[in-house]
């Protein structure tokens, strides 16, 4: 990925230019209740290449991806197929046309084996399964492509990683020459990203054509050799992907507009220790959580944790929030301890925190954007919202919330409104005025334009003099804020770096476990 | 392969059209009363006199009018005990026990604190004692509820059985305090007169009435105003975000339940200061704890509008009560009627969540699946 224009410009791809058009779909439309989630969409792809579905969120690449393999059908339009005309009824339909989708979220049986797995829904099995036989074919499929797996592992013992290996094996074991791959890489560490990569050099090598899903922006363009921008169910720009390493360009197609996709580190003078954690230990029914760890936050200082999902990091953030009591070791806030004083005691000293559950935790989904601003406050016996409201219509405004007031709901705001939303309540201070923001993972699942923006009050807070911990699995992000980075790998620091100079590869490495 | 070619296809709906919220409910009665017609047809009675007999005997006479707000008196207090504990998504199915000791706990009053008190000061204190005795009945499911999680659904229900063995028991037990001393028959003992309430003129009305509306209209300002009812909001939503802000669920839980179990128990001192004066074992035949949990499903526990299904359920069962001695019409024939209205009105719930559609399923789908 750090290589990223040197290798689009050099393209390294397998594309004849006169491959033919594998499949195309003709102005499709696609309505839901209240959304046009495609209108009148052209799109095709040839044999052999990686065309790319470029959009954010809600800008209809599943949808597309869904219509294209028959689990949709489309309200207007039609699919052809080698210059065929075809109706896909069901994906059962589109498989026996070549086409497989791999799923944004797994569609696996963890208690079945890879095996299992991979001929699970084939219909031409014998009453009695030769297991044998069926492993020996599944790792045929899998070495020819460079995707190693075990037939007999459990798929509910296997990393995420792998189990997007088991699902693009299972498309290719059922004889899939169109590959749709929704977000391949929404859920993978740096170093399987680059092992998908190969693995899909290799399939568009082979002759298979790869419909490749993302919203980022780097691995588009490291990846594709077309890619197709969808904006609000539209198609809003074809670029040829070789030649092309203009992102602000694609990102304009994206978002409508000219955004910073970079937000610079701050480069401020750090000032005296807000956040100190010693020696904080967290067992959670017997089973080490965070080992030993000790770091310190200073004010006007943003440091960063990265890590793979589940090691530790929300336990973290929720122990220096005081909703967890740590087994030992300490924290401390603007001087004050508050290990094991709850959140309340915590915020009264500075504590502002955003947890990765924005809805749900961070904001509670059936109340206003009213009643979320009081959450973290002190309220009164009778609640008093009248005094509240200019002020929640002056963060609204402030922080560009796209909603209809203060009495708006949590649950009807998109997930960068409600973002901001939680940012503005923790940013403004509740109890005290903030001085240790605690963040998780802040930019999940927003587009393009929310991210800018979400960076951009983190950065504008350690401006103002705030320690803030970002905790983010989008290692991307972490790089480009943090001053300094630390790597958590089950529960423990196994790697610090600052922020400037931090390599991919060893933070990487690190988060695999590797160092 | 047999094959069929629709499909009912339940779409979830993200927000309700609002004049469906509307439409619904006034189409499950009709729906209800059509149903009823039928069955009313077939049994040889007039739909037309037997409804027209249960709107006047409900809702259009005097005496229908104020049996009518008599009974609601019991039923919203025993609708708002039920609804208040859905608002934490706990189901208080013991409101019926929990009545049964707010019979026993105001009888109690009524009787050990004699005539020394001026009914002013009297009834407030049966009523107190009513509403401390169902909330002391709910303690043990409160209490496990809260610290261990058990269902409150079975601990409250197991106990209304209790409750009512305890009515029995104190009535029936020679030389019980709450029974009558002077008869042989066993009675209920009568309360001090300065623990009576006298009704409105000839009516079986009591100025309960009054208490019940304006606790159906505070509690609904204590869950939207204040800060107690702002927790109850955020733990019944998303218990995690009662977590982060440092609200304690447990003691609102607990708080929640014995409130709800006060409620109850309210309606059943309510009885002794109103209408019977003492405990009458034949309460425990009514159900009124129970009709409160239909109450608040009819409301779709929205305190707001307890009154109002208060009120109609009351109109009903009087109306369907008074069918069998104004005109030849079976009881069962209310209680029926009573059912459907419910049964289609919580049906019709479906209707308000979902977006029901039948889908053909097309040829060329069951040609490829069958093949
Ligand atoms: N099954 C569905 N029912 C209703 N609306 C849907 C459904 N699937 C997607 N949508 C809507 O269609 C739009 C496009 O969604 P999607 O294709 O998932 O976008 P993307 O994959 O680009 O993030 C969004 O507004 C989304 O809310
Ligand atoms: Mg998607």
């Amino acid at each position: 990925m750090s290589n990223t224009s040197h290798e689009v410009a050099q393209g390294p791809h397998h594309t004849s230019g006169a491959a033919s058009t594998a499949l195309s779909a003709h102005s499709i439309d696609k309505k839901f209740p209240g959304v046009l989630a495609n209108d009148s969409v052209d799109f095709d792809v040839r044999a052999g290449e990686v065309h790319t579905l470029l959009g954010e969120n809600g800008a209809g690449k599943s949808t597309l991806a869904a219509v294209l393999c028959g689990l949709y059908q489309p309200d207007a339009g039609y699919l052809m197929r080698n210059g065929k005309r075809i109706n896909l009824s069901s994906p059962r339909a589109g498989l026996q046309h070549g086409i497989a989708m791999v799923h944004q979220h797994f569609r696996l049986v963890e208690r079945f084996t890879v095996s299992e797995n991979v001929i699970l829904g084939s219909r031409d099995l014998p009453f009695k399964l030769n297991r044998r036989e069926i492993n020996e074919k599944v790792a045929a499929v899998a070495e020819s492509y460079g995707l190693p797996i075990d037939p007999d592992a459990t798929v509910g013992d296997l990393s995420v990683g792998q189990r997007q290996r088991v699902e693009i094996v299972k498309a290719l074991y059922q004889g899939a020459e169109i590959l749709l791959l929704d977000e391949p890489t929404a859920v993978l560490v740096p170093s399987e990203v680059e092992k998908l990569f190969e693995n899909v050099h290799a399939m568009t090598a082979a002759g298979k054509s790869i419909v490749f899903i993302s919203h980022k922006l780097g691995e588009v363009v490291e990846i594709s050799d077309r890619v197709t921008v969808l904006r609000n169910g539209r198609v809003t720009g074809h670029v040829s992907g070789r030649g092309t390493t203009d992102t602000k360009e694609l990102a304009r197609l994206m978002v409508g507009r000219d955004i910073e996709l970079n937000a610079q580190r701050a480069t401020h003078a750090t000032g005296h220790e807000v956040l100190q954690i010693r020696n904080l230990s967290l067992s959670i029914d017997d089973v080490a959580v965070l080992t030993e760890i000790s770091f310190n936050v200073h004010a006007g200082e943003m440091v960063g944790i990265a890590g793979v999902a589940g090691n530790g990091q929300r336990e973290l953030a929720d122990t220096i929030a005081g909703l967890i009591s740590p087994t030992s070791g300490s924290v401390s806030i603007s001087g004050a301890m508050t290990t094991d004083c709850g959140p309340i005691q915590a915020r009264e000293v500075g504590l502002a925190y955003v947890p990765e559950d924005r809805l749900g935790m961070g904001l509670v989904p059936s109340m206003s954007i009213l009643d979320n601003l009081l959450l973290t406050r002190d309220r009164q016996i009778v609640v008093d919202r009248v005094s509240v409201r200019p002020e929640a219509a002056r963060l609204i405004e402030q922080f560009e919330i796209k909603a209809n007031g203060p009495d708006h709901l949590a649950r009807k705001l998109s997930g960068g409104n409600a973002q901001k939303v939680l940012l503005a309540r923790e940013l403004s201070g509740g109890r005290s005025a903030t001085k240790l923001l605690v963040v998780c993972s802040p930019t999940r699942g927003l587009d393009v334009g929310a991210i800018e923006t979400v960076r951009r009050l983190i950065n504008d807070a350690r401006s103002a003099g705030q320690a803030i911990l970002l905790i983010s699995e989008d290692l991307d992000e972490v790089l480009s804020l943090s001053d300094r980075v630390l790597v958590l790998y089950r529960g423990a620091v196994v790697h610090e770096t600052s922020g400037e100079t931090a390599q991919l590869s060893q933070v990487g490495a690190a988060m695999a476990g590797l160092s | 392969m047999m094959h069929i070619p629709f499909r009912v296809v339940f779409e979830q709906r993200g927000e309700t059209p609002r004049r469906l919220s509307l439409l619904v409910p006034l189409a499950s009665v009709f729906a209800a009363l059509f149903f009823g017609a039928l069955f009313l047809l077939a049994t040889g009675h007039s739909p037309i006199d037997t409804y027209s007999n249960m709107f006047q005997d409900g809702f259009a006479s005097f005496n229908g009018i104020t049996d009518t707000l008599a009974l609601s008196t019991v039923l919203i207090c025993t609708g708002i005990s039920a609804a208040f504990a859905f608002q934490m998504n706990l189901y208080n199915i013991g409101g019926e026990g929990q009545l049964y000791l707010g019979l026993i706990g105001g009888a109690w009053a009524g009787i050990a604190l004699g005539d020394h008190l001026p009914t002013l000061m009297m009834v407030p204190l049966v009523l107190l004692c009513g509403a401390l005795a169902g909330a002391a009945w709910i303690f043990v499911p409160a209490f496990v509820r809260s610290r261990l999680g058990t269902s409150e659904i079975v601990s409250t229900l197991l106990l209304t059985y209790i409750g009512a063995s305890l009515i029995k028991h104190v009535i029936y037990t020679p030389g019980s305090f709450f029974r009558n001393p002077n008869t042989s028959f066993p009675q209920g003992r009568l309360v001090a007169d300065s623990a009576s309430l006298d009704s409105f003129g000839s009516s079986r009305l009591y100025p309960t009435f009054f208490v019940a509306l304006i606790i159906a209209g505070a509690l609904y300002w204590v869950v939207k105003r204040t800060e107690f009812g702002y927790r109850i909001n955020v733990i019944s939503d998303s218990p995690r975000a009662a977590h982060y802000a440092g609200i304690n669920a447990r003691r609102t839980t607990m708080w929640v339940m014995l409130i709800s179990g006060a409620l109850s128990g309210l309606a059943g001192a309510m009885l002794i200061v109103g209408p019977y004066g003492k405990i009458e074992p034949s309460i425990i035949t009514l159900g009124y704890g129970y009709a409160g949990i239909v109450v608040a499903a009819l409301a779709r526990n929205n305190l707001g509008v307890i009154i109002v299904s208060g009120i109609l359920f009351s109109g009903l069962r009087v109306g369907g009560n008074n069918l069998q001695v104004t005109t030849d019409t079976p009881i069962h024939i209310g209680v029926m009627l009573q059912g459907a209205i419910l049964l289609f009105a919580l049906g019709g719930e479906a209707f308000r969540r979902y977006h029901i559609h039948v889908v053909r399923v097309h040829d060329a789908t069951v040609k490829k699946v069958a093949a």
